[in-house]
């Protein structure tokens, strides 16, 4: 293995990020070829958690667009501050100023607010790392245009003109998976895909994020959720909900998973009613003597 | 850079292409710039780098690992203690579906659940839950009116984008200060816009041999609900051979319209061949009737002892082109159902939801998945 590689593994385990050999491969390409990183994966796998450890790891500043349906420019990019531009508009013209004259000024630098994406490539102190997060919920639209911003790393104001990137920022983009990512922006993009940890991983995860967590009782958790996992549930729980339980049980000071506390606390590991009444009381019983062994 | 690596790669590429994952060009460019940041000595770091610049994805990871492992020469002994990744979720062992526990059982416990925790326990609610092979006529009536109900819902989704408009809605600022400035700074009049009404687009493929014809009837008649509200819907049934059947789809009473529909096809209740009714749809449909907007609803079993390739290549088409692909199938009501019938399996990796569809519920539970 390069000792990049390995070093950055290393480094994120520092950070408390368990990263198996594919994420950090992955982020060491993305960062040396100057690439966005696409980050896929069932939800709660800890796509997200993957740019912030990496902003930091590179102690600079984490941008964040959260996406959704209808997610447009003026919300993704940048809008006008009208409220100013109106103010400054009847001041300029009690100054008797002319159009052309105030037409420049009220579409100024001044009276631009500055979106996550302008942000990501106007910010001068060095490159931020913008997490483009869900991209799967925001329309083909906003992929296309999306697309744009991350070839070139520059945007068209029309009374403005051409800003570009002071910095190019390191790109991870997350998606759920609820819809295909277009072919071009992930051929824009290297791929990651994240899968569920294995029981080692999940238990070292817990190790580091739960320290209130004994190493018995970490390990039960990780092979309960290893045999939840195989059956089959509308929302399958993620790490993120592992930790979540793990915590939980801890509060309740459980030094073992038994019947009743597991069946009490189920709600952490379980978040859709209808996978808990599908989970009878017979197949909870079996899950947990796979755990308990 | 050796260009025996170059060859190799490309080699590799289109082995890929030929097994029909997508690598382009601009892909296998990546793959090269990231063979050269990486230990080629180590096969577990090329094979991650190469999975990462060339996107694979997850569906095509078995394939890949296989093309891997028998292309890529190993120079070196395996340096990683990666385990090797999901295997291909192909079925080991089909199992017949007599074997599969009852489900009128598990589906009259359920009911009985039903009734026990529904406070208002109405004659709806266990209508909701009954599974479509218990209906009387009564019910059947009553379950029109309900998915009549249930289809509106789709039709009013407006889309979460705002577009310009003449007419009412919010206030544009940002057109109509750009007006403004155009009037020598007075706001004549304000800008607005709106969020308009989607279509959804539906095409439904709707499995009627044999084993299907219990569910058959009542999945149809959902997709003639469907259609009133999503008018551009596609309709296609096919057991031994494909049927388009939206002209036959007309207004009108929908039990007229399902015994029109049964003459029109041949072989109503006979057996099936899953993979060349689809491969037909692909080769003569798919341009034309699907994009990037379409949700595709396939209804079946996957009961079928026939070739498996042309089925996995029409499904692999089909989840390229299409917004999402949903099968439905009746089985699954069954907790205890594992996607193990050798089409079904098959299948699996390229549709986006298998969701159970033997009672209203199911059927209740699908519908965000089908706005556009």
């Amino acid at each position: 293995m390069r000792p990049e590689i390995a070093a950055l593994q290393e480094a994120m385990e520092g950070q408390g990020y368990i990263a198996d050999p594919a994420i950090a491969t992955a982020l060491f390409l993305a960062r040396e070829m100057h690439r966005p990183l696409l980050v896929e994966g069932d939800a709660g796998v800890g796509k997200t958690e993957i740019a912030k450890v990496l902003a930091r790891l590179m102690d600079t500043e984490l941008i964040r667009l959260q996406c959704y349906e209808g997610l447009d420019v003026s919300t993704a990019l940048y809008e006008w501050n009208y409220q100013r531009q109106m103010l400054r508009l009847r001041l300029a013209e009690g100054e008797g100023k002319g159009p052309d004259e105030i037409e420049d000024l009220i579409f100024g630098r001044a009276y631009l607010l500055e979106r996550p994406l302008l942000r990501a490539i106007t910010r001068r102190e060095g490159p931020p790392v913008l997490l483009i997060d869900e991209i799967d919920r925001a329309d083909d639209a906003f992929e296309a245009f999306l697309l744009e911003i991350l070839s070139d790393f520059q945007v068209t104001i029309p009374e403005l003109g051409t800003v570009r990137a002071e910095h190019v920022p390191h790109v991870i983009l997350t998606s759920n998976r609820t819809r295909e990512i277009g072919d071009a922006l992930r051929r824009r993009c290297l791929y990651l895909y994240v899968e569920h940890p294995s029981l080692e991983k999940e238990v070292r995860i817990l190790r580091a994020r739960v320290p209130g967590a004994s190493v018995h009782l970490a390990e039960e958790i990780g092979r309960f959720m290893r045999a939840l996992r195989r059956r089959r549930l509308s929302k399958v729980p993620g790490v993120a909900e592992t930790i979540d339980w793990a915590r939980a049980l801890c509060h309740l000071h459980s030094e073992h998973l038994d019947r009743e506390t597991v069946a009490e606390t189920l709600g952490c590991i379980l978040k859709d009613q209808h996978d808990q009444r599908e989970l009878g009381r017979a197949e909870l019983d079996a899950v947990l003597a796979e755990a308990v062994g | 850079m050796s260009s025996d690596l170059v060859c190799h790669l490309a080699r590799f590429g289109r082995a890929l292409r030929d097994s029909g994952v997508k690598v382009s060009l601009s892909d296998e460019a990546d793959g090269l710039a990231a063979l050269t940041l990486v230990d080629l000595g180590d096969r577990g770091e090329v094979r991650l780098a190469l999975r990462t610049a060339l996107k694979i994805r997850p569906r095509d990871v078995a394939l890949f690992e296989e093309l891997f492992e028998r292309l890529w020469s190993a120079r070196d002994e395996r340096g990683s203690s990666n385990p090797p990744l999901a295997a291909p979720r192909l079925a080991s062992r089909p199992r017949p579906a007599g074997k599969l526990p009852s489900r009128r059982e598990s589906e009259a416990r359920a009911a009985t659940a039903a009734e026990g925790e529904e406070p208002g326990y109405s004659r709806e609610a266990v209508l909701r839950r009954k599974s479509f092979e218990d209906y009387s006529a009564a019910d059947a009536a009553a379950m029109e009116r309900l998915l009549e109900r249930l289809a509106l819902r789709l039709a009013t989704r407006p889309s979460r984008r705002r577009v310009p408009t003449r007419g009412r809605g919010e206030a544009d600022l940002r057109r109509s200060f750009r007006r403004a400035v155009a009037q020598g700074g007075e706001f004549l009049s304000l800008a607005r816009r709106t969020r308009p009404i989607e279509e959804t687009r539906l095409v439904v493929l709707c499995d009627t041999s044999g084993s299907m014809d219990p569910h058959a009837r009542f999945l149809l008649t959902f997709v003639l609900a469907l259609r009133r509200v999503a008018r551009r819907s596609e309709v296609f049934a096919f057991n031994t051979a494909l049927v388009r059947l939206t002209p036959w789809l007309r207004a009108g009473r929908v039990d007229l319209t399902l015994d029109r529909l049964a003459s029109q096809v041949p072989d109503w209740s006979g057996g099936t061949r899953i993979g060349e009714c689809l491969a037909e749809f692909v080769e003569y449909y798919l341009d034309e009737l699907i994009d990037g907007k379409t949700v595709v609803l396939i209804l079946s079993d996957g009961l079928d002892r026939g070739d498996l390739a042309p089925l996995q290549g029409a499904m692999r088409a089909l989840g390229a082109r299409a917004r999402r692909v949903l099968w439905l199938n009746p089985l699954a009501g069954d907790p205890r159902y594992e996607p193990t019938a050798r089409a079904m399996a098959a299948a699996l990796p390229y549709v986006d939801r298998l969701l159970p569809a033997h009672n209203l519920e199911s059927l209740e539970r699908l519908l965000p998945l089908l706005a556009a």
